[in-house]
């Protein structure tokens, strides 16, 4: 599985985000605004997925990616961030560490967001669309028995696979056989009929 | 998905806690710089979103676990639960209030490899609607059924059954028939 993924370093000079950054920390602090928007555009809903996965909410996850992105943008003014290049690498570290920091010191991190928060630049940024539920009950409704009481039980509180398993007798791989089955039957038909209305 | 992508079981598995340390820090990373596997994300996340939107306004019916019907009862949820003993039946409703409607069909399922259950309503009389494969706690003895609550509240008086069916071999037999007599609320 590892081995599939793009490694984070070995072409970071040549990401979107990295020209963008140079384009910062090349201008005089605070003078390249469209780039700072533009860096935002591309960074902060990374920033901000990661912030769903390891604080689990939607607000905490808004609020570190504000940070971070402060953060980064405040240090490729001043220089301190000595190749823009990695910026990814930066934003990632500054991810982990704010959600240490956050974990251990609360109060430090609502200081750092009140600093920099009103100085960065807000853009749009891409977050997904809500489905139609109705739609989504409908295409539930067309699934085997098993598949959806394995992802109404997985969903209904992003229970892992072997919360699921130890609560219906079954072993952790079966479970995950059983969402996987019913997950790729679930999006084919909620696509499907997204596109159909379209 | 292409070479080069996080597959989808991996990035569900990364948002449900499932990955090493090793494997949570790579999807971590790749994440950081892969848009098209952050917009595969938000589109999991958005549909694990459809399903609890879904199923909180009662839209989807489920078999589920005992642990399930308490892990929602604990998060606030307001839950009406019948308990039917082997060949049981009941006098039941559903208050507007209610967010979870639980139906408890006890049987003797020790040695049982596959359940199917069969439902019969009043206002469709020798229809039978055949749901194959329904999990089943063994150690509890039960199968734990979710109605739909949104239609059910919107039902007239009717009285449906539910038959357990243990299926093996090619030969059935019956573990038990439950029925429900319903009245809406509120019951006069």
């Amino acid at each position: 599985m590892l081995s599939a993924m793009q490694a984070l370093d070995p072409a970071a000079h040549e990401a979107p985000e990295a020209a963008v950054a140079r384009r910062i920390a090349e201008a005089a602090p605070g003078a390249a605004r469209d780039a700072e928007a533009e860096l935002y555009r591309l960074l902060a809903p990374r920033a901000r997925r990661y912030g769903m996965r390891h604080l689990g909410d939607g607000a905490a996850a808004a609020d570190l990616m504000q940070h971070v992105m402060a953060l980064t943008i405040e240090q490729l003014r001043s220089g301190a961030l000595r190749e823009p290049e990695r910026v990814a690498s930066f934003v990632l570290g500054a991810c982990r560490m704010t959600v240490i920091e956050q974990r251990r010191v609360e109060r430090r991190r609502g200081e750092l967001l009140a600093r920099y928060a009103d100085d960065v630049p807000i853009a749009d940024i891409h977050v997904a669309p809500r489905l139609d539920h109705r739609r989504v009950a409908d295409c539930l409704d067309r699934l085997p028995e098993r598949e959806r009481s394995v992802l109404v039980m997985t969903f209904y509180d992003d229970a892992p696979a072997d919360a699921i398993a130890g609560e219906m007798g079954l072993s952790p791989g079966n479970v995950r056989v059983i969402r996987h089955r019913g997950l790729d039957k679930l999006r084919r038909c909620v696509d499907g009929g997204a596109r159909a209305a379209s | 998905m292409a070479a080069g992508h996080v597959p989808i079981e991996t990035l569900l598995a990364w948002w449900l806690h499932e990955t090493d340390a090793a494997a949570t820090d790579a999807v971590d990373e790749h994440l950081l710089r892969c848009d098209a596997c952050g917009e595969t994300l938000d589109a999991l996340v958005g549909l694990a979103e459809g399903v609890r939107t879904a199923f909180k306004a009662g839209l989807v019916g489920a078999i589920v676990s005992g642990a399930f019907v308490a892990r929602a009862a604990a998060r606030g949820h307001r839950v009406r639960e019948y308990r039917l003993a082997q060949n049981g039946g009941v006098d039941c409703t559903v208050a507007p209030e209610d967010e979870l409607l639980v139906s408890r069909l006890q049987a003797a399922l020790a040695g049982v490899e596959r359940v199917d259950a069969i439902l019969e309503f009043s206002h469709a009389p020798g229809v039978r609607h055949r749901i194959e494969d329904v999990p089943f706690d063994v150690a509890a003895g039960e199968v734990v059924y979710l109605p739909k609550i949104a239609e059910v509240k919107r039902a007239p008086a009717n009285t449906h059954t539910v038959t357990l069916v243990a299926a093996q071999d090619g030969a059935e037999r019956a573990l038990g028939t439950y029925t429900f007599r319903h009245r809406p609320w509120p019951v006069g």
